[in-house]
């Protein structure tokens, strides 16, 4: 019968109690959107970063990462490539020539990483041909095609077709210049791709750098599902001399991204229970002032002061029990909504992308992100009622009693 | 055999301040089936009297025995416990739960007291036909007269089979009949189930029911008449 009472006394009032379900109800819609946005932010870069540059898995010779010399190639790197093609959970592997260089047109020069790549490996791991804003992938131009990014191609003023020069040291440490022609632009939310790196084909990079197919870098994809340290623990089992990194490995700025995002959901969590916290226990002590007679009275008469303190706990988590479900379902609603419609940030695209951001936001939530509010917002509401329920407890019934 | 012994029991108020003086060394014994009215002027220590005799205070001075149980001794906790086994209440604002049936607000005490849900209904349902209000055991105490109200209070404060029950000016807010009312079904609670009741009041109706009447002025007991 407590429980009864306990309900009942819920909808006593009925607007105060539909006052705090409503705030309990945008707490938790206000907590979902806001951890959806950002992680929609989040995974959105990562995804951009991952899938279009560094990819799953790295592979590397262990003195390339330390000095980004020509001469630190991957022994048999392309053979290694087509193995690791063949585990189960990879999706794509493909190789790069790398070299440091520099990059000129007639008017300007800039610093560049030129990669050299196989362009059907390349497509299936980073997805290059799809990203390409002007021209083609590496068509209509037969001799030494090159891709640049957006932002790479505007520093140096010149545009589709124009003539630019690479100039790097070759495997002998002579200084070589080569004339290439764009033939498509890309363009990207990530920083390196738009302004660092000039892709071209293998062939024509290992020629230019009198390399007899070397390659400096292996690049990964692996299957969403897939545990990427498990296929590096195989890879180093397998190729000793070699060193293999999952992507926040190479990207530790990543992974410690995703990491922040944790703690932000629960600093973005504390802040809006604590308000929440404020507007339960404001509700439940009004709720136990204008009852002190009767309270008194079930004290007079024989309840005890745990039951009463539980009485008023029930009827706090009844109003978690109520909103919470509401508040879960209708930000739900709106994830799934702009999830497969997107939010539209292209007002503040120029800004976004500067930072390597999209413009259009996919929100996003982990499922037990539905379970960790769900848990917060019931502690949130015992929380609440800690207070009034004391303040019941502390009552003498004489003077609770005799109150008008 | 009496139900409620109290010895020399003073009650001071803002003893460290300016003490006023409730009651004043009072002795009274209340036997079972007794019905009682502790009459006397405004402010002579009525109310401080039951709330003393009924464990809802404790006493400066003296001793309360409640079936041969001092409870002046007893912590707050034990009281609650004890008050709900021993000790019956009427209010005189009625102090019904408004968001429970007049039923299940008679069912209430006996559900603290943790007794099957036959029990509870036979005797809820038993006790609203004796006050005569048995066809409004499903509403709510607002759809009730005030009388009405005061006799599912009464119902409620037997249905625990108390020793004895304490009204506080059980009558005060009723009107005439409502009071004749009541107080007949009272007496006859008394005649019949040898309910002993005692009352604190100035409703001269009362007095004349009362077979016992003690009077208190200012904390003192001034006479104590048997009729």
């Amino acid at each position: 019968m407590i429980l009864k009472i306990a309900w009942k006394n819920v909808w006593r009032s009925r607007g105060r109690s539909l006052v705090v379900i409503g705030s309990i109800v945008v707490g938790i819609w206000a907590l979902l959107f806001g951890s959806g946005f950002m992680n929609g932010f989040l995974v959105g870069y990562m995804a951009n970063i991952i899938d279009n540059d560094i990819s799953n898995i790295q592979i590397h010779n262990p003195e390339f990462k330390k000095d980004l010399d020509i001469k630190f190639y991957i022994e048999n790197g392309k053979d290694k490539a087509a193995a690791i093609r063949t585990w189960q959970g990879v999706k794509g592997a493909t190789t790069r020539t790398v070299v440091s260089g520099m990059i000129s047109s007639p008017k300007k020069a800039s610093g560049v990483q030129i990669r050299g790549i196989e362009l059907e490996n390349e497509a299936i791991v980073t997805s290059l041909d799809s990203i390409i804003s002007e021209g083609t992938y590496f068509e209509g131009i037969k001799r030494n095609p090159v891709i640049i990014g957006s932002k790479l191609a505007e520093n140096l003023s010149t545009k589709l077709r124009s003539k630019v020069v690479l100039t790097f040291n070759d495997s002998q440490g002579n200084i070589t210049a080569a004339a290439f022609r764009v033939v498509g632009i890309v363009k990207s939310s990530s920083l390196a791709i738009s302004e660092m790196y000039a892709y071209v084909r293998q062939e024509d990079l290992t020629r230019l750098a009198g390399l007899d197919g070397q390659i400096h870098e292996i690049a990964v994809i692996t299957d969403p599902q897939i545990d990427e340290a498990g296929i590096v623990n195989k890879y180093k089992e397998t190729y000793k001399e070699d060193l293999a990194e999952t992507w926040k490995e190479t990207a530790p700025e990543l992974a410690m991204m995703s990491e922040m995002y944790g703690s932000m959901l629960y600093v973005l969590m504390g802040i809006i229970m604590t308000a929440l916290v404020f507007g339960i226990v404001n509700t439940m002590l009004m709720a136990v002032l204008e009852r002190f007679r009767e309270l008194g009275m079930l004290m007079a008469v024989g309840m005890n002061k745990m039951r009463v303190y539980f009485m008023i706990l029930i009827e706090t988590v009844f109003l978690g029990i109520i909103g919470a479900p509401i508040g879960l379902f209708v930000g739900w609603v709106t994830i799934y909504y702009y999830r497969v419609n997107g939010v539209d940030l292209s007002n503040y695209s120029e800004g976004l992308e500067a930072f390597g951001y999209s413009s259009i936001l996919y929100p996003y939530l982990e499922p037990n992100t539905y379970y960790i509010v769900t848990v917060g917002v019931i502690i949130t509401a015992v929380i609440g009622a800690l207070y009034p329920a004391w303040k019941a407890v502390k009552l003498n019934p004489v003077e609770a009693l005799h109150k008008i | 055999m009496s139900v409620i012994k109290a010895e020399n029991v003073t009650k001071t108020y803002n003893e460290t301040k300016v003490p006023v003086h409730a009651l004043n060394g009072i002795n009274l014994e209340v036997s079972e089936g007794e019905f009682t009215a502790i009459v006397g002027p405004s402010g002579c220590g009525k109310t401080t009297l039951l709330n003393i005799l009924g464990g809802l205070d404790h006493p400066t001075e003296g001793n309360v025995e409640v079936a041969d149980t001092n409870i002046g001794e007893m912590s707050d906790g034990k009281l609650i416990d004890f008050r709900l086994q021993n000790i019956g209440f009427v209010f005189q604002a009625y102090n019904l739960i408004p968001v429970l049936t007049n039923k299940e607000n008679v069912e209430f005490i006996m559900l603290l007291q943790k007794q099957d849900k036959k029990t509870r209904n036979d005797r809820s349902m038993d006790l609203l036909t004796q006050m005569g209000i048995a066809e409004k055991a499903n509403q709510r105490p607002s759809e009730l007269s005030g009388g009405q109200q005061q006799r599912v209070a009464v119902a409620r404060a037997l249905a625990s089979k108390p020793k004895f029950i304490l009204a506080d000016e059980p009558t005060a807010n009723l009107d005439s009949k409502s009071t004749a009312t009541l107080l007949d079904i009272m007496a006859k609670m008394n005649e019949e189930e040898n309910a002993t009741f005692v009352f604190s009041t100035h409703d001269q109706r009362v007095i004349d029911k009362a077979k016992r009447v003690v009077t208190l002025v200012d904390g003192v007991v001034v006479s104590d008449e048997t009729k």
